[in-house]
């Protein structure tokens, strides 16, 4: 199947909405923990299948152990979200949420689900406030634990040629803490945003 | 009739009765709905609840947690979850399989949602409580099945280490650790000396028997870092991290010498057994980790040529077999 690109207009407005909505997120998180979240300029691309594993390798520094939750959102959109944690930012957010004493596997997981939950809700709430679209979620999960990076998104395990990428890093200050969120919305739901893109830009 | 009466008490009526705990809870955390559900597990009635803050009824609830739980629903104008795989429960309610669960208390999920007004300020949290022991309990035990099938997977059916497949993995990744961030890593590979005439002269149940007695007598000599496994026939392999020649020689050699003393005794005969034990080094002129077995199996071949129940350590001068 060929996907037709993204014009130049299409890919700035997707960029400026991803923008906005990954800052939320930032805000969201920073507001919760009460510590100034640093994030990167989020990447926003068509991927073919082929590329996906060497992608999400490539923005992950610590690549050796990583956790990784997941968590689906449904509308006309459809996709999924992997927030990818590296080990040492972990046992130092314990405090900042509110966890007494020393952290256990499950409190580990507990913290990573919430993190990560927190930030794909305002990134999609986000989202779906510019492209008007009232998004679902299911609870996160754990996908994977304490594995190389290189083994989370496998291209077997993938059943689609193409899909919208976005991608971004959030960091906390004077803190080891690192986390990379990762959005995926394959085949059709790449035509339903162009669609969603065309909508806001002919506002203007 | 009027529709829209009838519809607005149907959901009341769903609300109270649907099999999932339904709790709302404002700003100071004080109950303002509390279902059926959650009447007939906790023992208190909506009436006893209504009004009163949830923490007083319930004083074994995690309160610094949940209550930054909820609170981060009211700020974010999120909803959040917990899971019975990190939290096993939120609320301490008994359940359904008192004869068949062998857990403690019910497992639940939990979905807090904001509850907003027209301003799309959050006037209240719902907080839903999913009964999940069930669940809980076929994903408990297909863990744990599955990790008995994984454990089997990688173990030698007759001596219970490591199995060859295991080993090659072990020994690929080792290798590839090394490759990447340096190190060293030795192996060894032995063999046990005549081990046909072994079974010949005392039967194959006695082979049997030597193949264990040396397994179990190779973990007791080896380090916990060590990874050992038996990788054919009498053939044994040892990956041995962060060891350099000399220290992969040593072992190799109180291991020859452990099994040279060894009393194997089997039905009433003590069975004499040797080996002969190939050492190398990863050096960097090796490609990958077959022919760094290659090397040790090399060495292993001169061993018996030089007449068994020995140690040689891999040098450039043997002829690769």
């Amino acid at each position: 199947m060929s996907i037709e690109p993204y014009s130049e207009d299409q890919r700035d407005a997707l960029q400026e909405i991803t923008n906005i909505a990954m800052g939320q997120a930032g805000s969201s998180l920073a507001q919760l923990l009460d510590v100034f979240v640093v994030l990167s300029v989020p990447r926003v691309r068509i991927v073919e299948v082929d590329s996906v594993p060497e992608s999400v390798e490539e923005m992950v520094e610590e690549a050796d152990c990583v956790t990784v939750a997941r968590q689906a959102f449904y509308n006309n959109l459809r996709g999924e979200t992997l927030v990818i944690f590296d080990h040492r930012g972990c046992k130092d957010m314990a405090d900042l949420m509110g966890h007494d004493g020393s952290l256990d596997e499950n409190a580990e997981e507990e913290l990573i689900l919430d993190v990560s939950n927190i930030l794909v809700g305002a990134v999609l709430n986000g989202l779906g406030e510019q492209i008007e679209t009232d998004f679902g979620f299911t609870a996160p999960n754990i996908m994977a634990r304490s594995v190389p990076v290189d083994t989370v998104l496998s291209k077997e395990t993938l059943g689609w040629s193409h899909a919208l990428f976005i991608e971004v890093n959030f960091s906390l200050e004077d803190r080891g803490f690192k986390c990379h969120l990762i959005m995926l919305m394959p085949e059709e739901s790449i035509e339903l945003m162009r669609q969603s893109l065309d909508k806001i830009l002919e506002s203007f | 009739m009027n529709a829209d009466i009838d519809s607005q008490s149907f959901l009341r009526f769903i609300v109270d009765r649907v099999n999932v705990g339904v709790v709302v809870l404002n700003k100071e955390m004080e109950v303002l709905l509390w279902n059926n559900f959650m009447e007939l597990n906790s023992g208190y009635s909506s009436d006893d609840m209504i009004g009163k803050n949830l923490f007083e009824s319930f004083s074994d609830l995690p309160k610094k947690w949940l209550e930054k739980k909820i609170k981060s629903v009211f700020i974010l104008k999120n909803f959040a979850f917990t899971g019975w795989e990190q939290r096993s429960y939120l609320f301490r309610f008994k359940h359904n399989r008192p004869v068949t669960g062998n857990i403690d208390y019910m497992r639940q999920n939990c979905t807090f949602l904001p509850i907003m007004n027209d301003a799309g300020e959050v006037q209240a949290v719902c907080i839903t409580v999913f009964d999940v022991t069930d669940t809980s309990i076929y994903q408990t035990k297909l863990k744990e099945a599955m990790g008995r099938l994984e454990e089997m997977s990688i173990r030698d059916g007759l001596t219970g280490i490591y199995n060859r497949r295991h080993l090659e993995n072990q020994l690929a990744s080792e290798f590839d650790r090394v490759r990447r961030y340096g190190g060293i890593l030795s192996i060894i590979l032995f063999d046990l000396d005549h081990f046909k005439n072994i079974n010949d002269t005392y039967g194959h149940l006695a082979g049997d028997e030597v193949l264990k007695s040396i397994s179990s007598r190779l973990e007791a000599v080896l380090r916990n870092s060590d990874i050992a496994g038996r990788y054919g026939g009498e053939e044994f392999t040892v990956i041995l991290p962060n060891t350099d020649a000399e220290g992969a020689a040593i072992l190799a050699e109180r291991l020859r010498k452990e099994v040279e003393e060894s009393e194997i005794i089997y039905d009433g005969q003590k069975i004499p057994v040797t080996i002969s034990v190939g050492v190398t080094l990863l050096s960097d002129n090796i490609e990958n980790h077959e022919m760094l077995l290659n090397q040790a199996d090399t060495a292993l071949y001169y061993c018996k040529e030089n007449g068994r129940n020995q140690v040689k350590l891999f040098d450039k001068t043997m002829t690769l077999i």
